[in-house]
């Protein structure tokens, strides 16, 4: 899973996930102590994460083993806000 | 999923029928935030009726298949939505009802 910001949201009307109460953030790739990489992505929010925070993607079809994407054209969910991140016993990223 | 615009169309007629009577659209990946084309394309299918100069995203690998319109056909690039409104840090830089052009959308290049 890849480590991301939130950034924003993606507002789309017509669509064609049949994903009842999608909502769409934009997130930007980011490296393990949280700085981004410049690189966005759309994905769908499972756990209602805010702007600022930092949260862990799962992307490919893993996505589609959630109750609500089962089955769904899903690529891309945020499926965890992190809190803390230890690399190799130094705090890198703690969530303010 | 990959944030993309629409830049025109792809035909083929040698194709499996199982292709037949869906669209080719041509994408080109633009960055979320100046809405500026990078450069890179790709050919997706469309499943939502999108058209030239809209901003869309589309799903990669085999979530592609998972649409009605692409269900056990072999696309792995699939539109699944056409975006109206991109906001960035509380900032819209992207607003398809204003003609496309959110504040920082300018130069985007939204034709036809």
């Amino acid at each position: 899973m890849n480590l991301a910001r939130v950034r924003g949201t993606v507002v789309a009307s017509r669509r064609a996930d049949k994903v009842d109460g999608a909502k769409w953030l934009l997130v930007e790739d980011c490296d393990q102590k949280g700085a981004g990489r410049g690189e966005y992505l759309v994905a769908l929010d499972m756990v209602g994460a805010d702007r600022g925070q930092l949260v862990l993607l799962a992307q490919g079809s893993s996505c589609r083993w959630t109750y609500r994407t089962d089955d769904r054209p899903m690529d891309t969910l945020v499926v965890a806000i992190v809190e803390e991140i230890d690399q190799a016993g130094t705090m890198v990223y703690r969530q303010e | 999923m990959v944030l993309a615009r629409v830049k025109g169309t792809v035909v083929s007629t040698h194709k499996p029928d199982s292709l037949a009577g869906l669209r080719l659209l041509l994408l080109e990946k633009v960055d979320a935030v100046s809405l500026k084309g990078k450069g890179d394309y790709v050919v997706g299918i469309d499943s939502v009726g999108a058209n030239a100069g809209e901003i869309v995203f589309y799903v990669t690998g085999s979530s592609a298949r998972m649409t009605d319109a692409t269900k056990g056909k072999p696309s792995d690039a699939t539109i699944i939505a056409i975006v109206d409104v991109i906001e960035k840090d509380g900032v819209v830089t992207y607003d398809a009802a204003a003609g496309g052009f959110g504040k920082a959308a300018e130069g985007g290049g939204t034709s036809g």
